[in-house]
């Protein structure tokens, strides 16, 4: 069933040029789709901001309703299935609950009557800043 | 042929570990979040100690909450007084007696005339009873009832930047219409001042974003700054540039500060021509290159570029020496200068299909 030591010593001293060609140009094959499609594009985690304050970070997979106490009141926001939004805020415009689902890593909703943001996380973060 | 193949194996896998090494290198990047200017501050530092950062962006945040109170349109503090900016206000609508002001506003006030001047009032920063009128005065603003008459009258009092005089550390309005409203010039200010600041204390990689303007110093590691610009309509970015070492890039849209009448969006942009808010536009995004006014550029040449009707838009940015700019009309179609094309990279895979985009020669 299982190949001895002595076999899989044998079948690497036997390995042809092309098995050695095979080997090495799949590990850069590899290495080079790792890092190229390793998915960026969902985001990991949520982190929530209290005015000047990381107020807390939660994984997007674990569904959540979220209480946050900001400048104005008890804003909630709800985390599921890779996703968070503001649902209630204490906010007059409601700005922030329109904008709605966010699901990429980069995006953020800011209530800033009320001082709180949300950032979604992800592996990698398409840019550093935000222009609006 | 096989020792080759094996060594050729052997530089890939160090490759790798190289690679995997090098991204732990990175140098260490200090993040801070605040609100001022009534909207959200960020401040980025790299290459400095945690400690040392802090330091440096604490600073910068309580030279903005200074700055924000002195030119505060319509806020007291919290003793009850007007700030800097209303006590000249309250005097301009006095009459014509010069008051004292201070040598810094009284710099800002030269500049934003100029610059009033060079966008044909387009920029117009003496309009604030408009903008007081519209309801965007307040913290928590509502749709109002739209008062045509009144508008008109206050378009007829013709308040212009041009109006004010300033003299010997001393300024008096000859029209007593004028209320300054600086909120489309202060936040560029503030970001030239702390970037001026950050380079005076040897700070060689940073990011400043005051509510969506942004200038960066230097680099980001071994990277330029990335920044993304905000869909008007979609809580995504519409694409992403580098913002390399001295440039800032800045955005005037009718999302920010809006309310909704009859399903009509009125946005916080008012034309001085007629008195009402723009509603041909989304969003206007301009590129400054390096220049030691380069964050107040920023903030003040999208505002012409977004008023002007769509025809006018890149004459608008011509009389202000703006090169790279973007336009985002009220269909959600992109117009672009060529400059400005080149530097950006599409994340909204319509645009990058060039569906809905004209690119358009500046030179």
């Amino acid at each position: 069933m299982f190949a001895s030591f002595t076999q899989i010593k044998n079948s690497i001293t036997h390995l042809r040029i092309g098995d050695w060609l095979v080997i090495a140009i799949s590990s850069v094959l590899v290495v080079y789709l790792f890092q190229h499609l390793w998915s960026h594009e969902h985001a990991a985690k949520v982190q929530i901001r209290v005015g000047d304050k990381v107020h807390a970070t939660y994984d997007l997979n674990l569904a959540r309703h979220v209480q946050v106490t900001g400048a104005l009141g008890e804003a909630v926001i709800h985390i599921a299935h890779g996703k968070a939004r503001f649902a209630k805020s204490p906010c007059h415009n409601q700005y922030c609950v329109h904008q709605g689902w966010l699901n990429h890593s980069g995006q953020a909703a800011i209530c800033l009557p009320n001082q709180i943001s949300l950032e979604l996380i992800g592996e990698k973060k398409p840019y550093d800043t935000l222009n609006y | 042929m096989r020792k080759w193949l094996t060594r050729l194996l052997l530089i890939a896998l160090l490759a790798l570990g190289l690679f995997t090494l090098r991204s732990f290198q990175q140098a260490p990047l200090h993040h801070s979040q605040s609100y001022v200017f009534g909207t959200l501050v960020d401040i980025s530092i790299v290459g400095e100690t945690d400690e040392r950062a802090a330091v440096l962006s604490n600073h910068i945040l309580r030279d903005f909450q200074q700055l924000h109170q002195q030119l505060h349109a319509w806020k007291t503090d919290k003793q009850g007084k007007p700030s800097e900016l209303g006590k000249l206000n309250s005097a301009f609508a006095q009459g014509n007696a010069p008051i004292n002001l201070s040598l810094q506003l009284a710099n800002m006030l030269e500049d934003a005339q100029a610059l009033s001047s060079q966008s044909q009032g387009l920029f117009n920063p003496a309009i604030g009873h408009l903008i007081s009128h519209w309801g965007f005065h307040k913290d928590e603003f509502a749709a109002i009832e739209i008062d045509e008459a009144k508008i008109a009258s206050l378009v007829k009092d013709k308040p212009s930047m041009a109006d004010i005089v300033i003299k010997n550390h001393t300024a008096y309005s000859n029209n007593p219409q004028v209320k300054l409203d600086l909120g489309g010039y202060a936040k560029g200010y503030a970001l030239d001042m702390a970037a001026h600041y950050l380079r005076q204390q040897q700070v060689n990689n940073a990011l400043i974003n005051i509510g969506g303007n942004i200038i960066a110093i230097g680099k980001n590691g071994d990277k330029p700054w990335r920044v993304g610009i905000q869909h008007p309509r979609n809580p995504s970015a519409i694409a992403t540039l580098d913002l390399d070492d001295g440039w800032a890039i800045g955005t005037s849209g009718d999302y920010q500060r809006y309310f909704m009448r009859n399903s009509k969006r009125y946005c916080h942009i008012i034309d001085p021509r007629n008195g009402y808010p723009v509603q041909h536009t989304q969003a206007v995004t301009v590129l400054i290159p390096p220049h030691n006014k380069a964050g107040v550029l920023s903030d003040v040449a999208s505002k012409p570029i977004f008023i002007a009707a769509p025809a006018d838009k890149p004459q608008a940015a011509a009389k202000l020496g703006i090169t790279h700019f973007m336009v985002i009309d009220a269909e959600s179609n992109v117009v672009i200068t060529q400059a400005m094309a080149k530097k950006l990279n599409w994340s909204d895979a319509n645009f990058e299909k060039n569906h809905h985009v004209r690119v358009i020669h500046t030179d």
